[in-house]
């Protein structure tokens, strides 16, 4: 099965820790994309030509998706680390829950926040 | 203290923390209303020391943070493990030219 | 009841039996009945039939748990029977654990402590000396953690949950001294490392020891 039974995981925990991985590497390679993106400021010309192109309506579902995979990778993130010294183990379904919702309201928050900025 | 592993793992945490008022702080700066993102704001926040202080803060702990996830997620593999070594090389290289050019990019302002 | 069972010789294949159901009748009774009435040529490990001897763990509809602590009243339609993942199969339901006993063995299980056997003393411990490690010491080495944690399921060499629960247990013993040279042995880049906290193991542990705590709590002793 390789390194595909990463994914095969039921309990929620095990979903948490695949969309952990799969946001993890998703934000990894949106960085290496942000530091090439920002070669551009170099010149005002090809800066305003991009951000044109990509501060708009067009790519706010990338953006949004995006948020997503940052205000999930990051909550869960901060759940892993208080687990991983050893605490609260044994709550770890009710913080699971409170995380879901956290991610939703961060998401809808943030993704509504954008999308005011992107005017009309 | 038992070697590079256990610090990792300490650092993989702090900065993952601190990241989450850094990158929330980057996201209000850059996208609470789009005038931010205008190029000569964008150029005259890059001039500025505070913002520079802050950028490199960011990009420190952004680099290390996820190469080292990356690395952890290549020696969960018996394919990764076995060339430990090989693994920690590469992806240091990778990680340090990606903040040095960051770091570039923030010298240029 | 329709018991379906993943069957290995060569190759892999599923199997259907029909199984009269009697009241309080396990998963384990149901294979023994295979064995005895239907196909005596059925594969399976088990012992001591009571949760002891952690010999007959197997996946049932999914999940890994004991054949013999799993009522066949749970389930209502069929239930699926198969060999635990990350283990090699040997035969149907048999798994090879060599490899999984020699990660045991690994972290050193047993009290390391000078003792003077010309002139024998108890050891005493007070109940809250034993409550340190008492739930990590119920471990019966029936695999169900490493068969479902993900970082075993990619690096054969990774200590795994149950090696780490018994690494935990000794070294939070009042008695044992050896707390630095097993802390050295889990500390390796195949050991603690490499849990990512998916919980895997602390929800298939059928003596719920949480085994995903005590390789955190290990991690917290390698801090200082
Ligand atoms: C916003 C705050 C963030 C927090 C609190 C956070 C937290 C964490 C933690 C605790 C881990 C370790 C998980 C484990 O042991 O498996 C982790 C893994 C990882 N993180 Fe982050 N992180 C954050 C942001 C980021 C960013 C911005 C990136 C990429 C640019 C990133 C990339 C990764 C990668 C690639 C992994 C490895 C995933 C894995 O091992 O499965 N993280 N993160
Ligand atoms: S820790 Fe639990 S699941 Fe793992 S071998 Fe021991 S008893 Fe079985
Ligand atoms: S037969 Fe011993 S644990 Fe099931």
């Amino acid at each position: 099965m390789g390194i595909l039974s990463w994914f095969k995981y039921r309990s929620p925990f095990g979903i948490a820790f695949m969309l952990q991985r799969i946001t993890g590497v998703v934000l990894l390679l949106y960085l290496c994309l942000h530091l090439v993106y920002l070669t551009s400021l170099q010149s005002k010309e090809l800066y305003e030509s991009l951000t044109s192109l990509t501060v708009s309506k067009q790519f706010f579902v990338f953006d949004s998706l995006l948020i997503l995979c940052g205000i999930f990778h990051g909550l869960n993130g901060l759940r892993i680390v208080v687990h991983e010294l050893g605490f609260a183990h044994e709550k770890r379904k009710p913080i699971l829950a409170v995380l879901v919702v956290l991610t939703i309201l961060g998401w809808v928050l943030g993704s509504y926040i954008l999308y005011t900025a992107l005017g009309d | 203290m038992r070697g590079f592993e256990p610090i990792a793992w300490i650092f993989q945490a702090l900065t993952g923390i601190a990241m989450v008022f850094l990158i929330t702080a980057h996201f209000l700066t850059t996208h609470a209303n789009h005038e931010m993102l205008s190029y000569e704001n964008a150029v005259s926040r890059l001039g500025s020391f505070e913002y520079k202080v802050f950028y490199f803060f960011l990009l420190l702990f952004v680099t290390f943070h996820a190469f080292n996830g990356l690395r952890a997620i290549i020696l969960d593999t018996d394919g990764g493990m076995r060339r430990k070594k090989v693994v920690n090389a590469v992806i240091s290289v990778i990680a340090l030219v990606a903040f040095f050019y960051g770091a570039f990019l923030l010298s240029r302002f | 009841m329709r018991l379906l069972i993943r069957r290995f010789d060569e190759k892999s294949y599923w199997q259907s039996f029909e199984v009269p159901v009697k009241r309080g009748m396990t998963v384990l009774d149901a294979l023994f009945y295979v064995r005895e009435n239907l196909d005596p040529t059925l594969a399976f490990r088990a012992s001591c039939r009571m949760g002891i001897c952690g010999s007959c763990a197997v996946k049932i509809n999914g999940k890994p748990r004991l054949a013999c602590e799993t009522q066949i009243s749970k389930f209502k339609k069929e239930i699926k029977v198969e060999p635990i993942d990350n283990f090699k199969v040997i035969r149907d339901l048999v798994t090879e654990f060599e490899g999984f006993f020699a990660k045991h063995k690994k972290v050193k299980p047993y009290l390391i402590a000078e003792a003077d056997y010309e002139n024998p003393v108890e050891w005493l411990q007070t109940p809250k000396e034993l409550s340190r490690y008492y739930v990590f010491s119920l471990c019966i080495k029936c695999g169900a953690c490493a068969s479902v944690c993900p970082a075993s399921a990619t690096l054969n060499g990774y200590l795994g949950p149950a090696a780490l629960v018994s690494a935990y247990r000794f070294n939070e013993d009042s008695r044992d001294n050896g707390k630095e040279e097993r802390l050295k042995i889990v500390s390796d880049s195949v050991g603690v490392w490499r849990c990512h906290s998916a919980m895997e193991c602390s929800e298939v542990c059928p003596k719920q020891i949480e085994p995903a705590k005590a390789i955190q709590l290990l991690r917290r002793s390698l801090l200082r």
